[in-house]
Order: structure tokens, then sequence, then C-alpha cells
């Protein structure tokens, strides 16, 4: 039985570490399809109508070229972001090792994860924040960021990393025990 | 740590090695060496018993208190 589970377990991770790295590129493409976007749409200006995921920015960029590098910078932000927490969980589920599992390298990689949620959560809220301001100014329809998924997330996160850090410090005790 | 393990002044007093101790109490020599360098966060009784039957004294001639 305990076989089994230990089995099942690290298929669950070899999955996820797959699902990460997909996601990771997943998310790195887009940021780089927006960027590209971008330039293009700054040589031709026909190109903002038609952006990543046939967005049309067009009129946002003859309002103003300096809010519509802001959206764009958001835009791009927010998928490198969401690939770095990715690659901090690739790299967290390489360090982990269910047959010791508490260290201290996986519970600071947590933790770090949970602080770029946060800063992941605070550029969500700046995006919503602009993009409410040139809805209210410019009767542009664009869409807003759910802000809430990050916070919780990074609060969910912070808490694993410290039962993690506890966890390390129960499991050297164990180890210093004579 | 306000305890300090006497680990290495009985076993000078027994003129034991630590060879010697670990074959004595069936405990690994990397085990005594974390209690003779201060290491050990903590000791099982089962341990302490071992120790005590084989140096042939009391858990107090092992074990100190130092308020420092």
């Amino acid at each position: 039985m305990a076989y089994k589970t230990k089995t099942r377990t690290e298929q669950i991770l070899k999955i996820l570490n797959i699902l990460a790295w997909l996601a990771f590129t997943g998310f790195m493409i887009e940021a780089g399809s927006i960027v590209v976007s971008y330039i293009v749409s700054i040589i031709n200006p026909m190109a903002a109508q038609k952006m990543y995921k046939a967005l049309n920015l067009e009129s946002l960029k003859q309002f103003s070229l300096m809010h519509y590098t802001i959206h764009v910078s958001f835009m791009v932000l927010l998928p490198l972001l969401k690939s770095l927490v990715w690659f901090m969980a690739i790299k967290a589920i390489s360090k982990l090792n269910m047959k010791n599992p508490f260290k201290m390298e996986v519970a600071l990689q947590l933790e770090a994860i949970s602080y770029v949620l946060l800063g992941t959560w605070i550029i969500v809220m700046l995006n919503t924040a602009h993009t409410e301001w040139l809805i209210k100014n410019t009767g542009e329809k664009l869409v807003n960021g759910d802000s809430g998924e990050f916070i919780f997330a990074a609060g969910l996160v912070f808490i694993i990393s410290q039962v993690f850090k506890r966890g390390v410090e129960i499991q050297r005790e164990n180890e210093l025990t004579v | 740590m306000p305890i300090v393990i006497n680990l290495d002044v009985m076993m000078a007093r027994r003129k034991m090695s630590l060879n010697e101790l670990s074959g004595k109490v069936d405990m690994a020599l990397a085990n005594l060496s974390i209690l003779k360098t201060g290491k050990a966060k903590a000791i099982r009784f089962s341990t302490l018993e071992a120790l005590c039957k084989a140096l042939e004294c009391q858990p107090g001639d092992l074990l100190e208190y130092t308020d420092s």
C-alpha cells in the first residue's frame, strides 16, 4: 500500500513537472507574442488593430502612445511573472525528494514563489487601476483581470513554505536525536 | 545550549576510545561523534542507559547544566 502511494505521488510529481514546463513555455510565448505585436504596431500603426488574440488597441494608441505602452507593458509583465512562478515551481519540484522531502532549499523556493505571487498581485492591481482609468477617460472596451486569485495563492504558498520550514527544523532535530 | 554532554570527560576517565564505546553501546560512530561534539539536540533514555552502563556512571556524570 505504502509502495503504491509512493509510486503515485512520484507519478503526480512527474506529471506536474511536465505541466509546469508547458505552462512556463506557454506564458513565455504569450509574453513574446505581445512584445512582437507591440514592436510591429510601432512600425506599422495598422498592426495595433489586430494584436495578440485579435486585441484591437488602435484607438488607445491614437489616444496616447504612453498609455498604450503602459497597457502593453502590463500585458507583457503578467505572463512574464506567471512564467517566472512556474519556473520557480519547476525548480522546487526538481529539488523535492519524497524520501527526504523537508529541505531548506525547497522551503526557501516556496517562500520566494509566494513573494513573486504577491508582486504579481500588486502588478494586477496597478493594471486594474490603469485600465479603469482608461475605460473612464477613453470609453475603450478593455478587459480587466481578476487579482483575488493571486493574493489567495500568495497567502497559501507562504503558509505552506512556513510549514515546510518547521518541517525542516523537526527533521533536523530528529536527525540530531541520538 | 546550556546542557553540556561530558562524554569525552567520562571516556577519558574510563580510558575508553570512541571505537570501543561504539562497540559496547552498539551505536554508530557518527552518532557518538554528534554527542561528543555537542551537536545533539536530544538524547533518548535508551541511549543514556546504554552509555551509563558502558561507562559505569550516572546520567549526572554525562550531563551538566551551565548557566551561560
